[in-house]
C-alpha cells in the first residue's frame, strides 16, 4: 500500500518555484492498476517521478511524504532517500518512448544484464530471461537482437518484460502505449493486465487516452492543477463522475454515432467554457471509495 | 549473404577510387605546357657548355623518354603507367638523386612517418575522446568545464606556433629532448630503438597536443547530446550505474562520428607530416616531398602523391570495414 501524505513537487526554476504537485493526499491499494489522466502540465508525470524516487534539480520534494509500504534489503521501510536501491527490484518502470528507450547498439541480451536487478549472476539472469520474454509472445531470438530489428510493438514488449521480470511490487507505466497503432496497444494492454493479475503487482498507469483507462484501471485518479479532483473506481468514475472536469474528460471520448459535439470544442461543452478551476486539496467522500475535491470551492461555472 | 556482398562493395569501390586517383595523377602533370624533358636536356646541355650535337640529343632524349616512361601516345604512356605502377610499384629514378628508385625512397621514409603519425594521431584521439567524454557526460558539474577548457585552448593554437613553442621550452629553455634529433642508420637493435623513440617524443608530443583539443570539444558535444537520449535517461532508471552509461551508452553511442573523423584523420597524415618533418628534421616522406617539389623532382612528386591516395583510400576502407562492428544499424541493411 502506497500512502502520500500531502506531497508537495516543486520545480525551481531561477528564483521562481512551481509547485508541479501541490498537496496530494492519497492511498493506493496494493495489486491495483491505477489510471492516472488529466491534461498536459497538470502533474501527473511529476507525481509519477516523485513515487519512482526520480527527484533530481530542479525538481525537489517541498513537503509531505511518501510511504511505500515495503521494506528494503536492510529490513527498514523503504522512503523517498532509499527508493533508488529497489530500482528494476522491487519498483520499475516502462517509459513512454519504447522505440528509442533501448540502446540501439547493444544486444537486448545484454540490456538484461546491464544493471544490478535482483541477481549477480547474468548466466541466471539471461537463460531465466529467454524463457520469461516467450511468456509473453516475444520469440526466443528477440534476446540476440539489435533493437532496430524489433517492431514497436516488440520493443514495447520487451519493456515490458524488463520492467515486470523482476517480479516488482509497482510498476509505473509512463504513458506506456502512446507511440504504438491501436491494435498493437491493445495487445499491449492486455499482456500488461495478464502479468498483474498473474503477479498481483501494482500498476500506476500514465495515459490520456480515457479509453485506456476504462479498459485497463480498477481505480482512476484525475489531476488537474497540480492537485486531485477526483479518485475513485473506474466503474464509479466513469459511470457518475463528481467534478466537473472529469466530467469534461470523460465527455471528451467521441461515441461511435453521437454528432452532437460535432462542431462544439469539447471543452466548451459540459462544464460551460471556464477551465480555470480552484482546487482545493481536500478530498470529500461521495460514495464508498469515490473521492472529490470539495464542490464548493469551484470558482467558473459547475454543471 | 550480406556480409561478403558488403565486403565486396567496399573492396571494389577501393579499387575504383585506386584507379581514378592513379589515371588523374597520371594526367595532371601532362597537361602541364612544359616537358621535364626539356627541361632535363637543357640542364646537361649547360652543364656541358653547349657541347652536346643533335644527334647527342635524339639519343638523349630516347633515353631519358625510356627511362621515364614518357615514349609513345599518351595511351601507350597510360598503360605502360599503370603497368609499372601496380604491377612493380615503379615510379621510375628520382631525378635529383638519380639512379635511386623512387619506390625505394618512399619505403624507407614510410616506417618513420607512418610509425610517428599513426601512432601520434590515435593517441590524440583516444586522450581527446576520453576526456571529452568524461566533460560531456558529466557536464551539469562545475569540474567538468575545466577539462572543456583545456580543449579550447588548445584547439586554436596554430600547428606551427605549438611545435615552436615546445622545441623552445623542451629543447631549449629545459634541454630535456634533443634540439635536433639524430636518427640511427642501418640495422635496428634494442639501442637503437630507444634511441628513435626519445627522438620521436617532441615531434609525437606536438602531434597529440595538436590533435587533442579538437578531439576533446567534439566528443564533448557529442557526449552531450547523447546523454539527453531516452535510453542512457531509461538506463539510469534501470539503476544501471554511472560507469555503464558512460561507457556503455554514451560513449559506444557518441564514438561512431569520431571513429569516422578518425579515419579521416589517418587518411590525412601526409598533410601533418609535411610540416612535422620539416620542423624537426625527421626522416619521412614529407620531408621528401618537400625536396623534391622545391627541387622539381616530378617522378618523386608522383610517388608521394600516390602513396597519398593509397593512404587515404585504404584508410576509409578500413573504416568502412570495421563500422558496422560498431554500428549493428549498418550491418543489416
Amino acid at each position: 500500500m502506497i500512502k502520500l501524505n500531502d506531497l508537495k513537487i516543486s520545480y525551481r526554476i531561477g528564483n521562481r518555484v512551481i509547485e508541479a504537485v501541490n498537496g496530494v493526499t492519497l492511498t493506493i491499494p496494493d495489486g491495483s492498476i491505477v489510471g492516472i489522466a488529466g491534461e498536459s502540465g497538470c502533474g501527473k508525470s511529476t507525481l509519477m517521478k516523485a513515487i519512482y524516487g526520480d527527484i533530481q534539480s530542479p525538481m525537489s520534494l517541498s513537503g509531505g511524504s511518501i510511504e511505500y509500504g515495503m521494506k528494503g534489503a536492510d529490513g527498514l521501510p523503504v522512503t523517498t532517500q532509499t527508493i533508488r536501491r529497489e530500482w528494476f527490484k522491487s519498483i520499475s518502470y516502462i517509459p513512454q518512448s519504447s522505440m528509442n528507450s533501448l540502446n540501439p547498439v547493444i544486444r537486448i541480451r545484454d540490456q538484461f544484464t546491464d544493471f544490478p536487478g535482483t541477481d549477480s549472476n547474468k548466466k541466471r539472469v539471461l537463460e531465466r530471461a529467454r524463457a520469461y520474454i516467450g511468456k509473453l509472445g516475444l520469440p526466443a531470438e528477440a534476446m540476440e537482437s539489435y533493437p532496430h530489428q524489433l517492431s514497436g510493438g516488440m520493443r514495447q514488449r520487451v519493456m515490458i518484460a524488463l520492467a515486470t521480470f523482476f517480479q516488482p511490487e509497482l510498476i509505473i507505466a509512463d504513458e506506456p502505449t502512446t507511440a504504438l497503432d491501436v491494435v498493437v496497444q491493445k495487445e499491449i494492454l492486455l499482456l500488461l493486465m495478464e502479468v498483474q493479475e498473474l503477479m498481483g503487482n501494482t500498476i500506476l498507469v500514465v495515459s490520456h487516452d480515457m479509453g485506456v483507462h476504462y479498459q485497463v484501471t480498477h481505480k482512476m485518479l484525475i489531476m488537474y492543477a497540480g492537485r486531485v479532483v477526483e479518485y475513485g473506481d473506474t466503474e464509479s468514475v466513469f459511470a457518475d463522475p463528481q467534478h466537473p472536469y472529469t466530467k469534461m474528460l470523460i465527455d471528451s471520448l467521441p461515441t461511435i454515432g453521437d454528432d452532437s459535439m460535432r462542431g462544439v470544442l469539447a471543452s466548451m461543452a459540459g462544464a460551460g467554457g471556464d477551465r480555470a478551476y480552484r482546487v482545493e486539496p481536500e478530498l470529500i467522500e461521495v460514495k464508498p471509495g469515490h473521492f472529490m475535491a470539495r464542490p464548493s470551492q469551484i470558482v467558473g461555472a459547475a454543471a | 549473404m550480406g556480409v561478403l556482398q558488403y565486403v565486396a562493395k567496399r573492396v571494389g569501390l577501393y579499387f575504383a577510387v585506386l584507379f581514378i586517383g592513379l589515371t588523374i595523377t597520371f594526367l595532371l602533370p601532362r597537361l602541364m605546357p612544359a616537358n621535364p624533358i626539356d627541361g632535363y636536356i637543357g640542364q646537361i646541355q649547360a652543364r656541358a657548355s653547349g657541347a652536346l650535337t643533335a644527334d647527342d640529343i635524339i639519343q638523349l632524349r630516347a633515353n631519358l623518354e625510356q627511362l621515364y616512361g614518357l615514349k609513345g601516345d599518351l595511351f601507350s604512356q597510360y598503360l605502360s603507367y599503370l603497368e609499372r605502377v601496380v604491377l612493380h610499384f615503379d615510379f621510375g629514378p628520382s631525378f635529383t638523386y638519380y639512379p635511386q628508385p623512387v619506390s625505394q625512397m618512399i619505403f624507407n621514409a614510410l616506417p618513420w612517418t607512418l610509425g610517428l603519425l599513426l601512432i601520434s594521431t590515435f593517441i590524440a584521439w583516444l586522450l581527446g575522446n576520453m576526456v571529452g567524454l568524461v566533460a560531456g557526460y558529466f557536464h551539469t558539474k562545475k569540474a567538468a568545464t575545466i577539462l572543456e577548457v583545456v580543449g579550447i585552448l588548445l584547439y586554436p593554437i596554430p600547428y606551427y606556433i605549438l611545435a615552436v613553442s615546445v622545441i623552445l621550452l623542451l629543447a631549449y629553455i629545459f634541454p630535456i629532448f634533443p634540439l635536433s634529433p639524430t636518427f640511427p642508420v642501418g640495422q635496428m637493435t634494442p639501442q637503437k630503438f630507444g634511441m628513435v623513440i626519445y627522438n620521436s617524443l617532441l615531434p609525437a608530443l606536438t602531434l597529440v597536443l595538436a590533435g587533442f583539443g579538437w578531439n576533446i570539444l567534439s566528443m564533448k558535444a557529442l557526449a552531450v547530446a547523447t546523454t539527453e537520449e531516452p535510453y542512457v535517461t531509461y538506463a539510469r532508471l534501470k539503476g544501471a550505474s554511472n560507469w555503464t552509461r558512460m561507457v556503455r551508452y554514451v560513449f559506444r553511442n557518441a564514438m561512431l562520428p569520431q571513429v569516422t573523423a578518425l579515419a579521416l584523420s589517418l587518411g590525412t597524415v601526409f598533410n601533418g607530416a609535411l610540416l612535422t618533418e620539416m620542423l624537426f628534421s625527421y626522416p619521412g616522406v614529407g620531408l621528401i616531398m618537400r625536396t623534391a617539389a622545391s627541387g622539381g623532382d616530378y617522378n618523386v612528386l608522383y610517388g608521394a602523391i600516390a602513396i597519398s591516395i593509397i593512404a587515404v583510400a585504404t584508410a576509409g576502407l578500413v573504416i568502412d570495414l570495421i563500422y558496422p562492428l560498431l554500428d549493428p544499424r549498418i550491418r543489416h541493411k
